[in-house]
């Protein structure tokens, strides 16, 4: 309409098609379509396998609970896992702790607390196993590090961790370099003392905030 | 088709002769960051493979509707649904490897090898040549990411395909693993793929 | 064409001969040919050798063997696929071999210091375009290679062999002891090198010699070393005096690898800045890196990331520190 009204030499280049402004418009409803279309593949694609992703996720740290609590694998269909969320306080700060509480035949078969803690070069997520009675460490999961290739992440390997199963917890564990001789003591990894502390600073946190709670809800259960 | 390289042309262009990574240095993020170990790099080129193949695919089939200005937006709306398909998919069925991907696959999406193929070739040639276009960049995005990961994953931990192939005794040079011997196995290899096509063209070896 | 209008004439060409006026360094200095100033470095490092071999023994025998053996291979190899004759002749692989040896524990395996050697040349400098054209000292850069893939063997912890027949191989070197229980060093073990450690950083007394030596024939620009000990000195005079700890400015001085560092590895020439600005501002860099690492790091030392570190800006500093030509204008 401008281009009527305007005289005949400012007239401009009119867009250089006709099509060209149909297509545009046309194209609106292309990425609308486009959108729905993908939307609804994207809700079917969920709706399928989502499922089986939150499956995974559960069992990423489900079926590790019976190796750390001493159950053998062929026996771990027989134990009822119950999740729980248990806030400490401790000066004025509250830590909320994911623990599983395993029972096999109605009888607690141990415990199973998820934990994290400054390592030396990133956040070391682990997984602690308790007796039922909460009086020693049954064993440890790493499952999250970014420890030194080659030095710290060795905290993840099978023959330091190990270390930790049967230890008391009625006493902080201690790290020492070469040579642990006392039942609270850990052996440093060579070359990799802050990662083996990071991990006895995480356990020995876990050990002193729930020790009592846990043993408290285990009595309960017991009376 | 209005001209531009046949099918089979544009498959085995993107295998060696443009190859994403060593000829045309796209997707560097993925490529530098995922080949540590083979299977990781050839997960990370099957998801790349799904993707492209059914970007180029959606939007060779609605390329006459495509006009400059909302062409990216529609690339990117087609290539970001699939890389969401690819990435619930892994997690369904391979979580371990998903989990070891982490953010490289949903990356996926700002990869410029896959938007560039959407804009060279899908957005102006028919479906049939935008697949192979698609299959020959998957693979030769493939085949870079095994040779960076096979040289990393055997120097750095002594293993291919996760099984140890060098004696016990070999000292893994763990640097090959980490970011440096990423950018170091490139620089290599890169020098050794442009030394054999210098010498393939007949011209004085660099 | 007539007065009135304004001629643009031609640049007036100089009738006879030119006198160049450059600053230094004057490179085309003929009595400073690479083989004098390598022979110099050589002949500057025989009394750090021959404490390596006093303390260390047939460790340090073998350790500059292989490091020696693998860089002079590796140097003709790689010039030979360049299509050059090896330079053999002018010595800089004998003394990167050598200060690669030199940087190393006497613990650490035959395959480090080979591949560290190898890393040296191919990666460190070949890759560059051989001699004068790296970017970073080749020693070091063989040095990090092998520290970052065999952490275990060449970290603080790899220092130590308890079996070891060498008394002070036994021992934790004096950084890594400090760092992780507390433990002071005696100064003289210090200074005459009784300590464990890095085969040529141990004894500060052989790196002095050897260093003012080379300062003395300025093969070495004295001001990479003289700044980099003064930000060092700087550095740790704050450190120890907000905490007094028993550790001393000197021991920081004596200790660890600073003055090897500071006379052998820093002031190579090709990987290091050309002006005298550039040289105080790149050694005071590596002085704070130094001391910066060793204080708030993980790592007991950082005498090698910190040349490397301060190599990366070497152009930079080139760049900012041209000299104004005499009578000339700041045209930047």
């Amino acid at each position: 309409m401008t281009t009527m009204s305007a005289p005949a030499a400012e007239v401009k280049a009119p867009p250089p098609k006709d099509d060209g402004r149909e297509k545009g418009s046309f194209q609106g409803w292309l990425v609308i379509l486009l959108a729905v279309v993908f939307g609804g593949l994207l809700a079917a694609v969920e709706l399928t396998l989502g499922p089986a992703i939150a499956a995974n996720k559960r069992n990423e740290t489900l079926s590790r609970i019976p190796e750390l609590i001493s159950v053998p694998a062929a026996d771990s269909q027989k134990l009822d896992i119950q999740p729980l969320a248990i806030p400490v306080t401790r000066d004025g700060k509250t830590t909320t702790y994911r623990v599983y509480r395993a029972d096999r035949d109605k009888h607690p078969a141990g415990w199973v607390i998820q934990a994290t803690g400054q390592g030396y070069a990133d956040r070391i997520e682990i997984l602690l196993g308790l007796s039922p009675d909460v009086a020693s460490i049954t064993g440890l999961f790493v499952l999250e590090q970014k420890e030194t290739p080659g030095l710290g992440n060795k905290i993840a390997a099978i023959p330091w961790r190990s270390q930790f199963n049967g230890k008391p917890t009625g006493q902080a564990l201690e790290v020492i370099k070469g040579g642990a001789t006392q039942a609270s003591q850990i052996d440093a990894i060579t070359g990799a003392t802050i990662s083996s502390r990071s991990v006895a600073a995480i356990v020995n946190r876990v050990t002193a905030d729930l020790r009592d709670r846990l043993a408290a809800e285990a009595g309960k259960e017991a009376s | 088709m209005n001209g531009g390289p046949t099918a089979s042309q544009r498959f085995f262009l993107g295998i060696l002769p443009e190859n994403p990574v060593y000829r045309q240095m796209l997707g560097m993020c993925s490529t530098l960051a995922v080949t540590n170990n083979i299977q990781a790099a050839v997960t990370m080129a099957a998801a790349v493979l799904f993707v492209l193949v059914c970007a180029n695919l959606i939007i060779s089939l609605i390329r006459h509707w495509l006009t400059p200005y909302l062409r990216i937006v529609i690339f990117t709306l087609t290539i970001a649904t699939f890389v969401t398909v690819a990435d619930r998919a892994l997690a369904a069925f391979v979580y371990p490897m998903s989990k070891m991907l982490g953010p490289y696959i949903p990356l996926i999406i700002v990869n410029c090898i896959i938007i560039c193929r959407c804009e060279v070739c899908a957005a102006k040639q028919g479906p049939i040549t935008a697949v192979a276009d698609a299959a020959g960049q998957s693979l030769g995005f493939g085949l870079a990411l095994v040779s960076l990961a096979a040289v990393r994953e055997l120097l750095g931990s002594g293993m291919w395909f996760g099984s140890r192939v060098l004696p016990e005794a070999w000292p893994d040079w763990v640097i090959m693993v980490l970011p440096p011997g990423a950018f170091l196995t490139f620089g290599l290899l890169m020098g050794l793929v442009n030394w054999f096509t210098a010498r393939r063209a007949g011209k004085e070896g660099a | 064409m007539t007065d009135d209008t304004l001629q643009i004439q031609p640049a007036p060409q100089p009738s006879g001969p030119v006198t160049d006026v450059a600053p230094s360094p004057h490179l085309a200095d003929s009595g400073q040919t690479t083989r004098a100033m390598m022979v110099d470095v050589l002949v500057a490092l025989i009394p750090v050798v021959c404490s390596a071999l006093y303390f260390f023994r047939w460790h340090a025998v073998r350790q500059m063997a292989i490091c020696l053996a693998v860089c002079l291979a590796a140097e003709a190899v790689f010039s030979a696929m360049r299509g050059r004759r090896p330079p053999l002749a002018d010595g800089s692989a004998a003394v990167t071999g050598i200060i690669l040896a030199l940087s190393l524990p006497a613990t650490a395996p035959w395959y480090a210091a080979a591949i560290g050697s190898l890393v040296a040349i191919g990666i460190g400098k070949s890759i560059f375009g051989g001699l004068g054209m790296n970017l970073f000292n080749p020693a070091m850069v063989g040095r990090a290679f092998v520290m970052i893939s065999f952490a275990g063997a060449l970290g603080a912890a790899g220092y130590q062999d308890p079996q070891s027949q060498i008394d002070i191989m036994t021992r934790a070197t004096p950084l890594t002891a400090f760092q992780q229980s507390g433990v002071v060093a005696s100064l003289a073990d210090l200074f005459r090198g009784s300590t464990n450690g890095s085969l040529g950083e141990t004894s500060a007394l052989a790196c002095l010699i050897g260093g003012l030596y080379l300062c003395l024939r300025r093969t070495a620009a004295w001001r990479i070393p003289a700044s980099m000990l003064a930000a060092a000195t700087v550095i740790a005079l704050l450190d120890t005096g907000l905490s007094p700890h028993g550790w001393t400015v000197l021991h920081h001085l004596f200790g660890g690898a600073l003055l090897f560092g500071a006379f052998f590895i820093a002031t190579d020439p090709v990987s290091s800045p050309l002006t005298h600005r550039g040289q105080m501002i790149f050694g005071a860099g590596i002085g704070a890196w130094v001391m910066l690492i060793r204080i708030f790091s993980g790592y007991p030392e950082g005498v090698m990331f910190a040349v490397l570190l301060m190599n990366g800006f070497t152009p930079l500093i080139n760049r900012w520190t041209i000299p104004t030509p005499f009578g000339g204008r700041l045209n930047r």
